[in-house]
């Protein structure tokens, strides 16, 4: 494939997951749906099932409505829709991670609405560091295991847990090295990046990592184009395409971002196992290891010099924070990304988007104006 | 040399010519804005107005939300960057901008350069925006421009929810049905109005002068309700509706003479 092949590639594989879900379940893999964020994956990958990404989609909310109040975030909203809508048909499971309060509903919502795909949840400790926190999630992954061996018929093994943390910690170097290798190649639009990172959440990770550094192969042979205005992205989702398109139309470039749906999720690794660590006690390290999420509890708040940090490194002019609509975590950390921006004299705007929202002309307004202003 | 300005609103369309990037030659209002004939209709008012033609005119800038949709411009700018220069160039004193326009709010703080700094914007919602006081005063069978009047004699204004326009709709209604005094009820329509900007506002920080921008700044009901919720005196001029096309003239201004800098021609 060329470069232009392989963006269509990806941009085929983020429009429509259900073909690459259809051909995973006809080759015999069990397909487990995953809910934002940090869904151990690797412990789904090593059982023998694929761990597909359930970030809901751009659709109208009718049915999800029976169970949900209008003020949640649509994330959550539109992933009950299309699972009430039968599109996740043939999935064995659905993985929901604990993390905020809108999903914790989703999974009590999801037993009654959606009654052919098992809710598995997962519950994180909100103390990660220390012992106790350890220890939390162990049992939080263990309990995920049988609740995957009754879900999916297949039995867990460490030795296969140590293979897929392999294939993640590739696949997470992958993506970093693409957001470095994008960030410097301004010919590379937001729509591309977005189709990128989005169809890493749905395809399986050694597949993906394949393709994404055929990709930076060819990236790297270019001659750079002349960069955009440049900007850092933040949030927990940035794929809609109206969206994009406009980022692309007023000349931006993304220099850096710090969206859970894109780079947040491949800043760190599983470590290497210690002494007589499993795999499984690797894996509970990576988690206890984040930090540098609106959803992971941090009395320092130490995301919020992370982001100018990043901004700066990445030579961003501007920030902008795209703020999913209702999203608690996300609104209790703005104002102090905003505060410490303007200490910084860093312009920073906030866009409020949701996954019903068909006019983006605001949206364009306002970051018109950030352009204007840098 | 002429510059003009044309801030294609949701509602109406307004035109300013500005000679030589100081002096305001001519300006036109049409109450019909984006979709409309309305951009046109005022375009060529504020031509023949000035008793100009169009080749006289050396550089269209569009803004408003209707900007990209006016087939005679040179260039667009966004309604914050033209509302910012529009008003620091009327009134150089002023640090933050109120606009409330027919359907969004947007408030700007100004450096002391009069460059952007911040700027918030309401989400979309009728609240808190000119079309709310269009739904009210059609409720009340009363004009726009007679709310003013209504709530500066009000003794006791009643309290309309800020949150929702459909809400603070049946709230006014069953008023109504209680017979409550009109001039109470419509001061609690624009303090509804105002204690919802207000909010925006102090999420942007007030720092004086405050002036209002865009249509409502005329209400001298709304005006009185922000000054009082923020406690600072809320200013505005008679050319407040005019601000966003006098910022677009004074930008396509220094178009031409950025274009002049660097030797290119226009
Ligand atoms: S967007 Fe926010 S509220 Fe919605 S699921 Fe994610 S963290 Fe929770």
């Amino acid at each position: 494939m060329n470069k232009k092949e392989l963006f269509e590639k990806f941009h085929e594989i983020a429009t429509h997951p259900e073909t690459l879900m259809k051909r995973y379940i006809d080759e015999g893999k069990p397909v487990v749906l995953v809910a934002p964020v940090y869904t151990p994956e690797e412990i789904i990958h090593s059982m023998g099932c694929v761990p597909m990404g359930a970030w809901g989609a751009d659709i109208q909310l009718n049915e999800a409505k029976r169970y949900f109040p209008a003020f949640i975030c649509s994330i959550v909203q539109s992933i009950l829709e299309l699972g009430m809508k039968g599109v996740y048909k043939g999935a064995s499971a659905l993985v929901v991670p604990s993390l905020c309060d809108s999903l914790k509903c989703l999974g009590e919502n999801w037993k009654y609405g959606v009654k052919d795909i098992p809710f598995i949840p997962m519950t994180y400790p909100q103390n990660r560091k220390p012992g106790y926190g350890h220890a939390f999630t162990k049992a939080g992954y263990e309990r995920l295991i049988s609740d995957l061996e009754k879900a999916a018929g297949k039995t867990f093994d460490d030795g296969a847990l140590g293979e897929s943390i392999r294939v993640y910690n590739d696949h997470n170097q992958a993506m970093r090295d693409f957001a470095t290798i994008a960030s410097k190649h301004p010919e590379v639009s937001a729509s591309e990046r977005s189709d990128v990172f989005k169809s890493a959440t749905f395809m399986e990770k050694s597949e993906h990592t394949k393709l994404v550094r055929e990709l930076i192969a060819y990236i790297t042979e270019e001659e750079p184009a002349k960069s955009g205005t440049r900007i850092l992205i933040s949030g927990i989702l940035a794929d809609s395409p109206a969206l994009n398109d406009i980022i692309d139309e007023l000349g931006f470039t993304i220099a850096a971002d710090d969206v859970a749906a894109q780079s947040r999720q491949y800043t760190v690794d599983a470590p290497d196992k210690a002494g007589n660590e499993s795999n499984l006690d690797a894996l509970v390290n990576k988690f206890c290891n984040m930090d540098n999420c609106s959803v992971l509890y941090d009395p320092d708040k130490k995301r919020v010099n992370m982001i100018t940090n990043k901004a700066a490194f990445a030579e961003a002019q501007g920030v902008v924070v795209i703020l999913t609509k209702f999203c608690d975590p996300e609104e209790f950390d703005y104002p102090l990304i905003k505060k410490a921006c303007d200490e910084r004299g860093l312009p920073c705007v906030l866009i409020e988007v949701d996954r019903q929202m068909e006019n983006m002309e605001q949206a364009r307004t306002m970051l018109q104006a950030l352009k204007e202003m840098i | 040399m002429y510059t003009l300005g044309i801030d294609i609103g949701s509602t109406t369309s307004k035109c300013v010519i500005l000679r030589d990037g100081k002096e305001i030659v001519a300006k036109s209002l049409v109450v019909a804005g984006t979709g409309t004939k309305g951009p046109k209709q005022s375009y060529e008012e504020v031509l023949s107005a000035a008793g100009l033609n169009e080749s006289d005119i050396a550089f269209i800038m569009a803004t408003g939300y209707g900007r990209t949709t006016f087939e005679k411009m040179n260039g667009e700018m966004s309604e914050l960057s033209c509302h910012g220069k529009g008003v620091f160039f009327a009134n150089p004193g002023c640090r933050t901008i109120i606009d409330i326009g027919g359907q969004d709010a947007k408030v700007i703080s100004l450096t002391d350069s009069g460059s952007i700094s911040n700027f918030v914007m309401n989400d979309k919602c009728a609240a808190g925006t000119g079309r709310f006081l269009d739904v009210m005063a059609g409720i009340l069978m009363i004009g726009v421009e007679e709310l003013e009047e209504y709530a500066l004699r009000s003794a006791s204004p009643v309290s309309i929810s800020s949150t929702c326009t459909v809400f603070a709709e049946s709230e006014v209604i069953s008023q109504l049905s209680k017979n409550v005094n009109k001039d109470d009820l419509v001061a609690g329509i624009c303090g509804s109005v105002a204690s919802r900007v207000a909010a925006l506002a102090k999420r942007a920080g007030i720092k004086e002068e405050v002036f209002m921008s865009g249509g409502v700044a005329q209400n001298g009901g709304v005006r009185a309700a922000l000054s009082k919720e923020l406690g600072v005196d809320v200013k505005y001029t008679d050319d407040a509706q005019y601000m966003g096309a006098l910022g677009a003239a004074i930008a396509a201004f220094h178009e031409i003479d950025k274009g002049l800098q660097s030797g290119t021609d226009h």
